[in-house]
C-alpha cells in the first residue's frame, strides 16, 4: 500500500513539522542596536497585509504596516490611548477650516514636502490620490463618496471630481460636500487619502509600492513573504523639518517576515530571533506570556472593538424581536471570556470602551430561564437555523458555542466555519443561501461611534456585495437619528445622543454583543517596551522603537 | 499440533481461517481492533451514565467537585481541566477538549465512531464502485477498457491531498446538490465521498488484472459456451473468485480512508465542527499541545493503532487467502537473499 505508506508519512511529516515549527521558527537575527539609536527591527506578521496600497488596505496589518509610510493630509496624534485618537495636521499645515454650514473644508498644504523618490509634493496630488483610491474600488471609498461629484465618479470612473478644487502654487485644497458630514475629519485622517505622486499606476501596488512622504519607506515588498523599510532620505531633509511635531524615528529601518504559526512567533520572539510580533500571541500562549513577560517584554492594548453575533432581522425566526432578545440573554459574556483565554473583556453593547459615545449598560444579563421563555411566547415557525463563523481560533469556537447556545434555545443548527480570509466576502455577500446569524466583530476605522452606527447598522448600508450590515437591519426611525447625528460635529451633546442611540438599538437586539478585545505589545528583551507607542487605530507605530 | 494433514477435507474458507488464526501477530491485532469498534461503541453508554454529558455539551463556566474541591472546567485564562480519571466519578475523565469544555473522552469515543463510519463507508463505496470498474474493463476490454482505465489514471495521477482539500472545503461551505443528490455543507457524507472517489482507482486497477486473468480461464469459456450472458459470466462466474483479493482490499482501505478521513479534518475540509473525529481532535489538540498535550496524543494514537491493526489483519487476510502469493514471496526473499542481493524486497504491494 503505497498510498498508505505514503499518508502515514504525511502524517507522521506534519507531526515532527509542527513540533519543529513550534520549536524552531525561523527568520534572521536582529542585526542589533547601536545603543539608543539606529538598528534595524526584526519583526513578524502571522500574515501580509490584504494590501500594500494605502488606498486599498482595509485591515489592521495594513493600517499597522504602512502607518508611518503614507501620510494624509491629517494624522491620528503619535500616541496611544485616548490621546491617539485625535486628530491631527498631518501633510496639511493645520486643520481644516470648515465653512459654508459645514460643507466645505479648505486646508492648506506644509511647504517644501517630498516624496522619497524627491518629486515635490503638490496639493493637487490630493484630488488624484483620492480619485485613484476611487478608480481601484477600494473598500475606503464609501467614506468619501459624500464630496459633490464624487458619487458620479464612482460610477463613470471619470474626472475630474469637481467638489475638489487647489492651487499648487498656495498649496490650497479646498473640498465641497454635498451636505454637513461630521465624520469628514476623521476620515481625512485616513489612509486611503494618503498623498501619492501623480502619475502613481492606476492598479494595486503591493508588490512595487509608491514613494512615501513618512518616515519612512518600504523598500521591498514581497506579498506573502514580507517586506522592508529603510529611512526616508527626503525626511531628514525636507518632510522632517516640514512636519517637526512628528517623530523621525529611532531605527534606521525594519525587515518584516510573515510566520503564519503564531505558536512559532512567540518561540522566535522568546528567544530574540524576532525583535517584535505585530499580533498577539494565540489564546494557548497568551496567560504564559502575560505571566512571564508582562511589564518587561509584553503589555497588554485595549483595542476600540466589538464583538457580536448578528442575527438577520429580514427572514424569520430573527425578523421577531423577542427571538433576537432571548438570544442576548441566552449567551453569556463569561463564558466569552474564557474561550478568548482573557484577551476578551465582556459587554453587552454596540458601542465599545474608549469609543466616544460609550456608557455602560446591560439590558440583557445572562437569564436562561427567561430567553426560554421569550422563546416560548415567540414560538417562532422557523427553527433551522445557519450559523456562520470564521475558521480562526478562537473565532471558531466562539462561532461553536453560539452554536450550541442556539441548540439549547431549541433550533436546530447547521454550522459553517469558513476561511478567515474569505469569510467577510462571504457572509457579505446578500446571495449567499442561508444567512441567518453568526459570528462578527468591528474594529474601528476613526474614533467616532457613527463608524460603529453608519456602515453596520443603516438600512442605507445593506448592499448585494461587501454588506457589513450582517443583521440587514433596517429600522426607518434608527435610520434617520443615525443620519441626523453624522451629519453634526461631535460634541458632548452628540456623544450622549450616540449613548442614547446605543441602548435604544440594543433594545431591538439585532445582535447580541459579547464584548470587547485587547491587543498586545510583545517584545524581545532587546527592545525597550516604554518607548513603543501603540495608537487606537495604527497599532504599533514604527518610529517608536528603540532598542536597549 | 495438528499435522498438515488435518486440513484435508476441509473447504477453502476454512483452510484460510486456520491459516489467520495460526497468526499470532495478526489475532493480537484484531483483538486490538475489536476492543476499538467495543470503545466507540459504548460511547453512549459512558456518555450517559458515567460522563453525564453529549460530545458537543460546553461545560465552559462550570465547575466539577474533584475529590471534594471544586475545580473550573476552563480557567478564566482558558485553560481546560486535564485529566481526572475516576476523581469526578468519571466526568473528565480524560480532561476537557480546550476552552469550550467538552468532555474529552465523550468525544474521542463519539469521535472514533465519525473516524470508523466515515472509514468503512467510504472502503464500501469505492469496494462496490471499484468492482464494477474493474469487471467491465477486464471482461469488455477494447474500449470499455480503455475510457475507464484512463479514467482511473486520470485520478491516480491527481495530487490527492490537495485535491481532496479543494473540494472538501467547497463542499464544508457550500454543500452538494447534483440532481437528487443533496448533501448538506456539514454532512458526514462529503468526506465521504470524496475519499470514496479518490480512493477507487487503488482497488479497481488490481481487480481490472484479475479480471483480465480470470476471463482466460476455462470456467469463464465454458459459461460462455453453455449460452451465459456478459452479466451472468461477470457477477456470477468472476466475482466469486474475486473475493479474497476484495476482502483483502476493503480491509486496508478501510485504514487508508481513516488517515485520509484524519489527514482532511485536520485540514478543515473533512468532518465539520461541532461534531468530532478523531482527525479534528488533533486539530484541536496541537493548539492545546504545550498546555495539554494529551488532546492531541491520544485521538493520534488511536488512529495509529486502528490503522495499524487494519493493515496487519489486512495483510494476514492476503496472507490466509492466497498462500500460494505468499510462498511466492518468500520464495523470492529466499532467492534474494541466497544470491546476495543487497536491496531486500519488501512486502508485496496490493497497490
Amino acid at each position: 500500500m503505497k498510498k498508505l505508506g505514503a499518508l502515514i508519512a504525511v502524517l507522521v511529516l506534519a507531526a515532527v513539522a509542527s513540533i519543529g515549527l513550534a520549536s524552531c521558527g525561523g527568520g534572521d537575527s536582529a542585526d542589533g542596536g547601536d545603543g539608543q539609536k539606529g538598528g534595524i527591527l526584526n519583526g513578524t506578521y502571522a500574515s501580509f497585509p490584504d494590501f500594500m496600497d494605502p488606498a486599498l488596505s482595509y485591515t489592521a496589518e495594513g493600517w499597522s504596516a504602512m502607518a508611518e509610510v503614507y501620510l494624509s493630509l491629517l494624522i491620528y496624534k503619535h500616541a496611544g490611548g485616548e490621546e491617539g485618537s485625535e486628530v491631527v495636521p498631518g501633510l496639511a499645515k493645520e486643520m481644516p477650516k470648515i465653512s459654508n454650514g459645514g460643507k466645505t473644508y479648505t486646508l492648506f498644504l506644509r511647504p517644501g514636502l517630498k516624496y522619497s523618490d524627491g518629486t515635490p509634493v503638490k496639493a493637487s496630488d490630493f484630488p488624484y490620490s483620492l480619485e485613484r483610491m476611487i478608480q481601484l474600488n477600494s473598500p475606503g471609498a464609501p467614506f468619501y463618496l459624500s464630496i459633490e461629484g464624487a458619487e458620479e465618479f464612482a460610477k463613470t470612473k471619470q474626472g475630474p471630481i469637481p467638489g475638489i478644487k487647489t492651487d499648487d502654487k498656495t498649496g490650497e485644497i479646498v473640498i465641497n460636500l454635498e451636505g454637513p458630514r461630521g465624520t469628514f475629519v476623521n476620515e481625512l485622517g485616513l489612509m486611503f487619502v494618503a498623498l501619492l505622486p501623480k502619475g502613481t499606476p492606476i492598479e494595486d501596488l503591493s508588490a512595487n509600492p509608491p514613494p512615501a512622504t513618512g518616515p519612512y519607506m518600504i523598500t521591498k515588498s514581497q506579498p506573502g513573504k514580507g517586506w522592508e523599510y529603510k529611512r526616508n532620505p527626503y525626511w531628514a531633509k525636507a518632510n522632517g523639518k516640514a512636519m517637526p511635531e512628528l517623530p523621525a524615528g529611532v531605527i534606521d529601518g525594519a525587515k518584516i517576515t510573515v510566520v503564519r504559526n503564531d505558536q512559532a512567533q512567540v518561540d522566535d520572539v522568546e528567544r530574540g530571533i524576532y525583535d517584535w510580533m505585530q499580533n498577539p500571541p494565540p489564546s494557548s500562549r497568551y496567560a504564559e506570556v502575560k505571566e512571564n513577560y508582562e511589564g518587561s517584554q509584553f503589555r497588554v492594548e485595549p483595542a476600540i472593538s466589538t464583538y457580536f453575533f448578528w442575527m438577520n432581522t429580514q427572514e424569520p425566526p430573527f425578523d421577531d424581536v423577542k427571538v433576537r432578545q432571548a438570544v442576548n440573554y441566552a449567551v453569556d459574556s463569561r463564558a466569552l471570556e474564557r474561550i478568548y483565554a482573557g484577551q476578551l473583556v465582556g459587554s453587552h453593547q454596540i458601542l465599545p470602551p474608549g469609543m466616544p459615545g460609550h456608557q455602560e449598560f446591560d439590558l440583557y444579563p445572562y437569564d436562561i430561564a427567561k430567553a426560554q421563555e421569550l422563546i416560548k411566547e415567540a414560538n417562532p415557525s422557523d427553527m433551522d437555523i445557519t450559523v456562520w463563523t470564521d475558521s480562526e481560533s478562537p473565532n471558531n469556537e466562539a462561532g461553536e458555542y453560539f452554536n450550541e447556545v442556539l441548540k439549547d434555545l431549541g433550533f436546530n443548527t447547521t454550522f459553517k466555519a469558513l476561511n478567515a480570509d474569505n469569510f467577510a466576502t462571504v457572509i457579505g455577500n446578500l446571495s449567499t443561501p442561508d444567512l441567518d446569524a453568526g459570528w462578527a466583530n468591528w474594529f474601528q476605522d476613526y474614533p467616532h461611534p457613527n463608524d460603529f452606527f453608519q456602515l453596520l447598522l443603516a438600512g442605507e448600508s445593506i448592499q448585494p456585495t461587501n454588506n457589513y450590515n450582517f443583521s440587514q437591519f433596517d429600522d426607518p426611525a434608527i435610520n434617520k437619528r443615525i443620519t441626523e447625528l453624522g451629519r453634526e460635529q461631535l460634541g458632548p451633546e452628540q456623544e450622549e445622543a450616540y449613548h442614547l442611540l446605543d441602548e435604544e438599538i440594543m433594545e431591538l437586539a439585532p445582535w447580541a454583543p459579547f464584548g470587547t478585545r485587547t491587543l498586545s505589545t510583545f517584545v524581545s528583551d532587546e527592545i525597550d517596551l516604554d518607548s513603543v507607542v501603540f495608537n487606537p487605530t495604527f497599532g504599533h507605530y514604527l518610529s517608536s522603537f528603540e532598542f536597549k | 499440533m495438528e499435522g498438515r494433514g488435518s486440513d484435508a477435507g476441509r473447504g477453502p474458507w476454512a483452510l484460510a481461517l486456520r491459516r489467520l488464526l495460526r497468526n499470532r501477530l495478526a489475532v493480537v491485532f484484531l483483538g486490538v481492533f475489536l476492543l476499538i469498534v467495543v470503545f466507540v461503541l459504548a460511547a453512549p453508554l459512558w456518555a450517559d451514565e458515567v460522563a453525564e454529558t453529549g460530545p458537543n455539551q460546553e461545560h465552559t463556566v462550570e465547575q466539577i467537585t474533584v475529590d471534594g474541591e471544586k475545580k473550573d472546567v476552563v480557567t478564566p485564562e482558558g485553560k481546560p481541566i486535564g485529566p481526572q480519571w475516576f476523581g469526578a466519578g468519571g466526568k473528565f475523565f480524560l480532561g476537557a477538549d480546550g476552552r469550550l469544555g467538552r468532555d474529552e473522552m465523550v468525544r474521542l469515543m463519539y469521535g472514533g465512531r465519525t473516524s470508523l463510519l466515515v472509514g468503512i463507508s467510504a472502503a464500501l463505496i469505492a469496494t462496490l464502485v471499484a468492482i464494477v470498474l474493474g469487471l467491465l474493463a477486464g471482461y469488455f476490454r477494447g474500449w470499455v477498457d480503455s475510457v475507464i482505465a484512463r479514467t482511473l489514471d486520470t485520478i491516480w495521477s491527481l495530487p490527492v491531498f490537495l485535491i481532496g482539500l479543494s473540494v472538501g472545503i467547497a463542499l464544508a461551505v457550500g454543500g452538494l446538490k447534483i440532481g437528487p443528490l443533496e448533501l448538506s455543507s456539514g454532512s458526514l457524507w462529503n468526506p465521504i465521498l470524496i475519499i470514496s472517489v479518490f480512493t477507487v482507482p487503488y482497488i479497481a486497477r488490481p481487480i481490472r488484472g484479475e479480471v483480465l486473468a480470470l476471463s482466460e480461464k476455462e470456467f469463464v469459456e465454458a459459461a460462455v459456451a453453455q449460452g451465459a450472458g456478459p452479466s451472468r459470466v461477470m457477477f456470477g462466474e468472476i466475482l466469486p473468485n474475486l473475493a479474497s483479493t476484495v476482502i483483502v482490499f476493503f480491509t486496508l482501505m478501510i485504514a487508508n480512508s481513516m488517515l485520509f478521513e484524519a489527514g482532511l479534518s485536520f485540514l478543515g475540509a473533512g468532518v465539520q465542527p461541532p461534531n468530532s473525529s478523531w482527525g479534528t481532535m488533533i486539530t484541536v489538540g496541537v493548539e492545546l499541545l504545550r498546555i495539554q498535550p494529551l488532546l492531541a496524543i491520544l485521538p493520534g494514537m488511536m488512529i495509529m493503532l486502528t490503522v495499524l491493526s487494519l493493515n496487519i489483519v489486512g495483510d494476514a487476510l492476503r496472507d490466509a487467502l492466497d498462500p500460494r502469493g505468499k510462498a511466492r514471496l518468500d520464495a523470492a526473499l529466499q532467492f534474494e537473499a541466497q544470491s546476495g542481493a543487497t536491496r531486500p524486497v519488501g512486502e508485496a504491494s496490493l497497490s
